[in-house]
């Protein structure tokens, strides 16, 4: 327990804890302090002089967010010298800023705009000519109206502290100074958090600008469906249209703040795009065209396919691959659907790897983003979350920066997060599996450090930082360790033992929105990878029932014999190589047009709302599975409620027991599944393997050492983000263009040959 | 979709140019070395100022391949080049002319007839204060106080000082920046 | 132009007009790198920091806070570096005597940061210089590499256990960079924005480890002192600012210079009319600012007659203070109000742009002072004036806001028929004929 001290604001005498700051705590108690740089978890500014307070025994007004609380402070924030100084400030404010809101972007949820009802005197007194500069873009994703900024420079906090970029800055001096960049073009990772944090219409996301104003749109809280982060965002919809993407409230302290990566802000426009699959579809004959038809055609169709083939070859020629990308939901409908239609364990998810080992062996939570923040060990073996959990790599970030953790990497590759580690271990490519014998103890300290190419002191080092850690220790893993090795990391906080102090917390680096999910509804459980399911097919394998598509990598080579199989079903938003395959396709409604839940990285069940209705004659995979089911004369009684079917899936899973939807409802406080814990297991036979494995292992010591490219994953045009036209712009390297001012208008046809560079999936 | 960037034009082949970086010579870089050596291998960044003057000596202005050398010698990224040199009026982002002459019109000088000075300078030179001549040479600036109060009026031609000026010593000095043959005393090294 | 010491012996001054003052050579016959090596012959740091308590001397910054006590702010144990820097930024209007301190004579410089440096456990120092003083890098740098040869620099120095460095560093066109927080951005390679106070350089400085930052003028006192005795040194001056300060005299006076006078000298009039040879052409006095621009402008009528004492005390009296003791003397030819608008603009092109008040204040002072140059006028506009000047002042984040608003809030009230002038005609609805008037 902290020590508590008293402080008198007002006149009223409050108890805080030593250390607070005054502004947090004024505000707290409900003494409305106004304030524009101050921003919590950013590096103090102190520059726009709005938070000012007077404190007795201190000459001046005090800025509230530079002021520590000490034992017997009193404070007013309210009196007229106060309210005179703020006033000031915002007439300040104004002097230079264009006084034209209603044809601002910002207008409507403009925080200077606010401030001038609150605070700002009505009188204008500034009557000379206002200093000018021209509106521009900073990059495709970016827009920039220079006379707008009160250069509270949140913006660029974010794209240093959060982002590690240092994109965006403050150049110029005095009345001069503006934010910007060096020759006028940003190239970054484009998450675009410095739009988000600007609190006036200077920076605005270029690809939303003077479309919708803020009071139009009808905003939906959800979840983002790009990476396995899971961070809330809020979808702002016109009448059927998704138009924009911004993160939550910053004071509303969700998981992920004000904070969102270029997927999440950006990749929205899949949603609502022409090529979107409109109906369903079928192939009447093999070689033929998928043909339109009606719901009911198409389900019939099916089923008497379904029926027919399970009547000739039994229930296990039916293959039911589901997804990391869809919901708890539809997840949960497809298993169902697979056991009690069609009676079959012939299941699976089209993910990249299992965390089915993790799990099993789990010994200790998972890590939620707010332990990262706050860890002060992290380790991170393989993955690149600043790529593909961009959420996590900004805590990571934060923890060092912010925080004082130590992180420790290993990695083959120099990945930017390299920066803020106190130990950057540069790794033989593909020998992470060493890593965790090593860190599982020093026995094999030759071995590993042998095949890692690294000194055998520098692991010893390592298993020190681990040992003295103090408070929390975090042990993050991307998708490059064996399973036995994700078994024996998920172990490892049983074989480091107990000690006060310090608390071992999980975090997996999964790549999909709902990998986790996936795994927790038993999709991925069946000890049957999408590999060994495929390679079923022509021997005893007739029927695919699958919702989303084939990732690449699984696809790839088996084309012809998919071919063969006797029926084919697809639930998919866009065709794609595997709809091309189908004999069915559904078209499936995206999660914009859904109700349901994602399971995070952290474990943490967040829901996912529907926004706008199903564009076309798009429906919500669950429900499509559950038509299908009743086709076949099989009632799942899910009626037309996400709810109902998340209720039945709290009774079947044990680490969602009790959850109900109105439980999930507040995305500032996530609720993490139960993941039953595992207790000391006997590890030596995982152990064993991973040796042997990296005994025979023929490692290679050309370890790349280049830094990868921003958004070399990010920018990667898949199958939804390609369909945001920036994004392939990006992809080709973000050129400056001959202009980037904002008017005379700037065109937009998007050059068919970087569509051609669109990669099927893996976004 | 009305107003967002794209451009209208195919992207070239080679999306980004790789970013060309000055050298200098040998006697130059161990000039920098000089400079770096001043300074905790860890806190480089404090030889930016240092390193902007000698790249601007050597190019005549900070000019991309010269702040992409900086960035690239003392690890940092280029905006951080870039903040840093707006900052600093001395400091050319822009390239500037041979000989800057620059006329201090803080207050000791203004009372002491600065301003006569630079109406003297402007018309000998036919450029207004903050901008450079034609051909190059001349670039005229009023600047703010150089501590040459008690010697006022005064200007600067690159780093040297000129003090307790009259119109006569204005154009002796312009004269001999005219004719090539001026020499600077104060040199960055 | 005189430089030379007035009413007192040349101490600081001793010896600028020596031959060669600038050489080591010259430096060392005339008394030189003796206090060092007192200091190194047994004192211990304590005793320094003593010794500089006792002499009372005040930073000759601009901000006149006790050196001794600002050097025992450092930490004895902390485990970081310690830097001593040499604020060698000069850039308050007005101001020129660091320059020929350090033109005329570099090695004293060299020896009060050793001896600072010995005192606070610095290893490596640095002397940051405005860069327009590019030759004045040039000339230091000459004198450290002389004194690095002759063993004053570096390891083992004269044979001791005590090692330390001083380099030079220079800045590049920004008056904020004086501010001390704010070098030391600069002096790290950033922007020159000033840092949040508390911590304290002396806390946390530069690199974030405790670090002194003086004047040239308080670091060049300081052989002097250790020489002489804290108490003798002392009694040069008052008892609350001890020795000498350097007065940077220009305008319109006929001998303009450096003078060197005892703290507590006790007349202005006297200084101006006799030692200063009094206003050039005979014309009136008209007003005096006599720290720097940042002060407070005084009218004759507060000087002539008033027996205006001259240390930090005696010009608060008299409506002013020391500042960086630059001497502005201007005759009955100025109009405050242009001299205003003036320095109005020196600080909204200094203003570093960091915080609010300062920023678009000093920006919307010179708009309106254009305005009424301009002849647009109004009445209200001193009003509006000192307005915005109190919005700014006391809620800056530095104290460049105050900086800025001191001068006309002081003018405004001092010599109110100057701002009238410009802001009347308007009212009678005569411009042109004041517009005629002022041909
Ligand atoms: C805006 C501003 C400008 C300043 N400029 C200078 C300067 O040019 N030279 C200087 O020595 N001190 C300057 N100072 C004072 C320094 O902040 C600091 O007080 C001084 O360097 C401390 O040294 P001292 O104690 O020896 O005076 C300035 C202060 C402010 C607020
Ligand atoms: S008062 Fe504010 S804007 Fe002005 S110089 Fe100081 S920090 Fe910068
Ligand atoms: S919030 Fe305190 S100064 Fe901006």
């Amino acid at each position: 327990m902290a020590d508590l001290i008293k402080v008198t604001i007002n006149g009223n005498v409050y108890e805080t804890e030593k250390g607070a700051r005054l502004i947090d705590v004024c505000r707290e108690h409900g003494h409305a302090v106004p304030s524009f740089c101050y921003y919590s978890d950013l590096a103090l500014q102190a520059s726009c002089r709005m938070c000012l307070v007077r404190i007795e025994k201190m000459p001046k007004l005090q800025t509230s967010c530079t002021i520590t609380c000490t034992d017997g402070m009193i404070v007013t924030t309210e009196s007229e010298e106060i309210e005179k100084a703020q006033r000031a400030m915002v007439e300040f404010l104004l002097a230079n800023h264009p006084l034209d809101c209603p044809v601002c972007d910002r207008g409507g949820e403009c925080e200077l705009q606010e401030m001038v009802f609150d605070w700002g005197g009505l009188e204008e007194r500034f009557s000379e000519r206002k200093n000018y500069a021209p509106e521009k873009f900073l990059s495709p994703m970016v827009a920039n109206d220079p006379q707008r900024c009160i250069l509270c420079k949140r913006c660029t906090r974010v794209c240093d502290e959060w982002m590690g970029e240092d994109a965006i800055e403050a150049g110029g001096r005095g009345a001069h100074t503006v934010i910007g960049t060096y020759d006028g073009w940003l190239n970054c990772s484009e998450c675009g958090n410095c739009i988000e944090v600007c609190p006036t219409g200077t920076l605005l996301d270029a690809t939303y600008r003077h479309q919708a104003r803020p009071w139009e749109l009808a905003q939906t809280i959800t979840t983002c469906t790009f990476c396995s982060d899971g961070c809330q965002l809020s979808l702002g919809a016109r009448v059927g249209e998704v138009m924009r993407a911004v993160a939550r409230d910053r004071y509303v302290d969700g998981i992920n703040g004000e904070f969102l990566c270029i997927k999440g802000r950006f990749a929205h426009p899949f949603i609502n795009h022409e090529e979107r699959i409109r109906t369903p579809l079928i192939r009447y004959k093999q070689g033929g065209r998928l043909v339109p038809a009606t719901w009911d055609d198409a389900i019939g169709y099916t089923a008497a396919r379904m029926r027919a083939i399970g009547e000739a070859h039994g229930a296990d020629a039916f293959g039911i691959i589901g997804s990391p990308r869809l919901t708890n939901e539809a997840n949960y409908a497809l298993l169902k659907f697979a056991r009690e239609v069609i009676g079959t364990e012939n299941f699976t998810a089209s993910d990249a790897f299992s965390l089915a080992p993790c799990f099993e062996n789990l010994s200790a939570p998972l890590a939620t983003h707010r332990d990262i923040r706050f860890a002060k060990t992290i380790i991170l073996v393989g993955g690149e979350p600043e790529e593909l959990q961009p959420l996590t790599g900004k805590q990571i970030r934060q923890a060092v920066r912010n925080g004082g953790a130590r992180l420790v990497i290993f990695n083959s590759v120099p990945i930017r997060l390299k920066e803020q580690a106190a130990q950057f271990i540069h790794i033989n490519p593909g020998t992470e599996d060493a890593v965790v014998l090593a860190l599982a103890g020093a026995n094999d300290d030759e071995l590993a450090a042998g095949k890692l190419g690294v000194e055998a002191k520098t692991l010893a080092d390592v298993r020190r930082a681990l040992d003295e850690t103090q408070g929390d220790c975090v042990l993050l893993f991307g998708s490059e360790l064996s399973a036995a090795a994700m078994a024996t990391l998920a172990q490892l906080p049983q074989l480091l033992g107990a000690r006060e102090g310090r608390r071992f917390l999980l975090h997996p680096l999964p790549f999909y929105n709902n990998s986790v999910g996936a795994h927790d509804i038993g999709l991925m459980n069946a000890k049957l990878s999408v590999a060994q399911l495929l390679d079923q097919a022509g021997q005893g394998l007739r029927a695919l029932y699958i919702a989303g598509s084939l990732l690449p990598e699984h696809l790839r080579g088996r084309e012809e014999t998919l071919r063969q199989l006797d029926l084919i079903v697809v639930q998919e938003l866009f065709e794609t190589e595997t709809t091309a395959l189908a004999d069915v396709v559904f078209p499936a409604a995206s999660f914009a047009e859904t109700d349901g839940t994602f399971t995070n990285n952290a474990g943490q069940v967040q829901r996912v709302r529907q926004s706008i209705p199903p564009v076309h004659q798009a429906r919500p995979d669950w429900m499509i599975t559950a038509a299908l089911a009743s086709a076949l004369n099989a009632d799942f009684g899910f009626q037309l409620s996400a709810s109902a079917v998340f209720r039945e899936i709290a009774e079947h899973i044990a680490a969602y027991e009790g959850l109900r939807y109105p439980l999930l409802k507040d995305e500032s406080r996530p609720v993490q599944a139960k993941h039953a814990l595992a207790g000391a297991r006997d590890m030596t036979g995982a152990i064993q393997e991973i040796r042997a494995r990296i005994q025979s292992m023929n490692v290679t010591s050309a370890r790349p050492t280049e830094t990868p490219k921003v958004g070399h994953e990010l920018f990667k045009p898949g199958t939804l983000t390609s369909k945001t036209p920036q994004f392939p712009l990006l992809y080709a390297g973000n050129p400056k263009p001959p202009t980037v001012l904002v008017s005379p208008l700037y065109q937009i046809t998007v050059d068919a040959n970087l569509r051609a560079t669109t990669v099927a999936a893996g976004d | 979709m009305s107003q967002q960037f794209l451009p209208d034009n195919p992207l070239p082949q080679e999306a980004k140019v790789p970013e060309e970086i000055a050298r200098f010579s040998p006697a130059v870089e161990a000039e920098i070395d000089g400079h770096l050596a001043k300074y905790p291998p860890e806190r480089r960044r404090s030889a930016m100022l240092p390193l902007m003057f000698i790249v601007q000596r050597e190019r005549g202005w900070l000019d991309k391949p010269g702040v992409a050398y900086i960035a690239n010698r003392l690890g940092v990224r280029i905006t951080d080049v870039w903040e840093t040199a707006t900052f600093y009026s001395m400091i050319y982002t822009k390239p500037a002319g041979k000989y800057h002459v620059q006329i201090c019109k803080t207050l000791s000088c203004k009372i002491m007839g600065a301003g006569n000075i630079t109406e003297h300078c402007a018309q000998r030179l036919g450029i207004k204060p903050g901008e450079t001549s034609a051909d190059g040479k001349f670039t005229l600036s009023e600047v703010e106080c150089l501590g040459s109060c008690g010697t006022a009026p005064m200007l600067q031609v690159g780093f040297d000082f000129h003090e307790n000026l009259t119109t006569e010593k204005v154009d002796e000095i312009l004269d001999a920046c005219a004719r090539g043959d001026y020499k600077f005393a104060v040199k960055v090294r | 132009m005189f430089i030379g010491a007035i009413g007192c012996e040349p101490l600081q001054l001793r010896r600028v007009h020596l031959e060669h003052s600038r050489s080591l050579d010259v430096y060392r016959r005339n008394g030189g790198y003796e206090a060092l090596k007192q200091v190194l012959d047994g004192m211990t740091p304590d005793a320094v920091i003593n010794e500089v308590k006792k002499s009372a001397l005040r930073g000759r910054g601009g901000a006149g806070f006790p050196t001794g006590m600002k050097w025992s702010f450092v930490p004895k144990d902390s485990p970081k570096a310690r830097y001593v820097v040499c604020n060698a930024d000069e850039s308050e209007p007005g101001t020129f005597k660091d320059r020929y301190l350090m033109e005329r004579d570099p090695h004293m410089l060299i020896e009060g940061m050793l001896i600072a440096a010995y005192a606070l456990g610095a290893r490596v120092n640095y002397i940051y210089t405005r860069g327009e003083y590019r030759y004045l890098i040039n000339i230091m740098d000459e004198a450290l590499d002389e004194a690095r040869k002759a063993n004053l620099l570096g390891e083992k120095i004269l044979g001791t256990n005590f090692s330390c460095e001083i380099y030079t560093h220079t800045g590049a066109g920004a008056y904020i960079c004086g501010e001390e927080t704010a070098l030391l951005s600069s002096l790290e390679g950033m922007r020159g924005h000033p840092r949040m106070k508390p911590p304290f350089p002396a806390v946390s400085g530069l690199y974030a480890c405790p670090t002194v930052v003086n004047n040239v003028e308080t670091l060049t006192a300081v052989p002097d002192i250790i020489k002489m005795g804290g108490e003798a040194y002392q009694k040069l001056g008052t008892e609350k600012s001890g020795g000498t300060k350097l007065w940077s005299v220009s305008g319109h006076v006929k001998r303009p210079g450096v003078y060197e006078l005892p703290m507590g000298y006790d007349d202005m009039e006297k200084f101006i009319m006799e030692d200063c040879q009094g206003i050039a052409g005979g014309r009136q006095l008209k007003a005096v600012i006599p720290g720097g621009s940042s002060v407070y402008i005084m009218p004759a009528s507060d000087i002539l007659g008033k027996d205006v004492r001259m240390d930090y005390e005696g010009l608060v009296v008299a409506g002013s203070m020391v500042g960086s003791g630059g001497f502005m003397v201007m005759d009955g030819t100025v109009d405050v109000f242009e001299t205003t608008k003036n320095l109005t603009e020196f600080y909204k092109h200094e203003s570093c742009g960091w915080c609010t008040p300062c920023r678009e204040g000093t920006d919307w002072l010179v708009k309106v002072f254009k305005r009424i140059a301009d002849g647009e006028g109004r009445p209200e506009d001193a009003q509006l004036l000192l307005d915005i000047c109190d919005n700014i002042e006391g809620k800056s984040f530095c104290p460049l806001g105050d900086a800025a608003s001191w001068p006309i809030q002081s003018a405004i009230k001092k010599f109110p028929e100057d701002f009238k002038r410009h802001l009347l005609p308007l009212v009678a609805g005569a411009k042109e004929d004041a517009a005629l008037s002022m041909v």
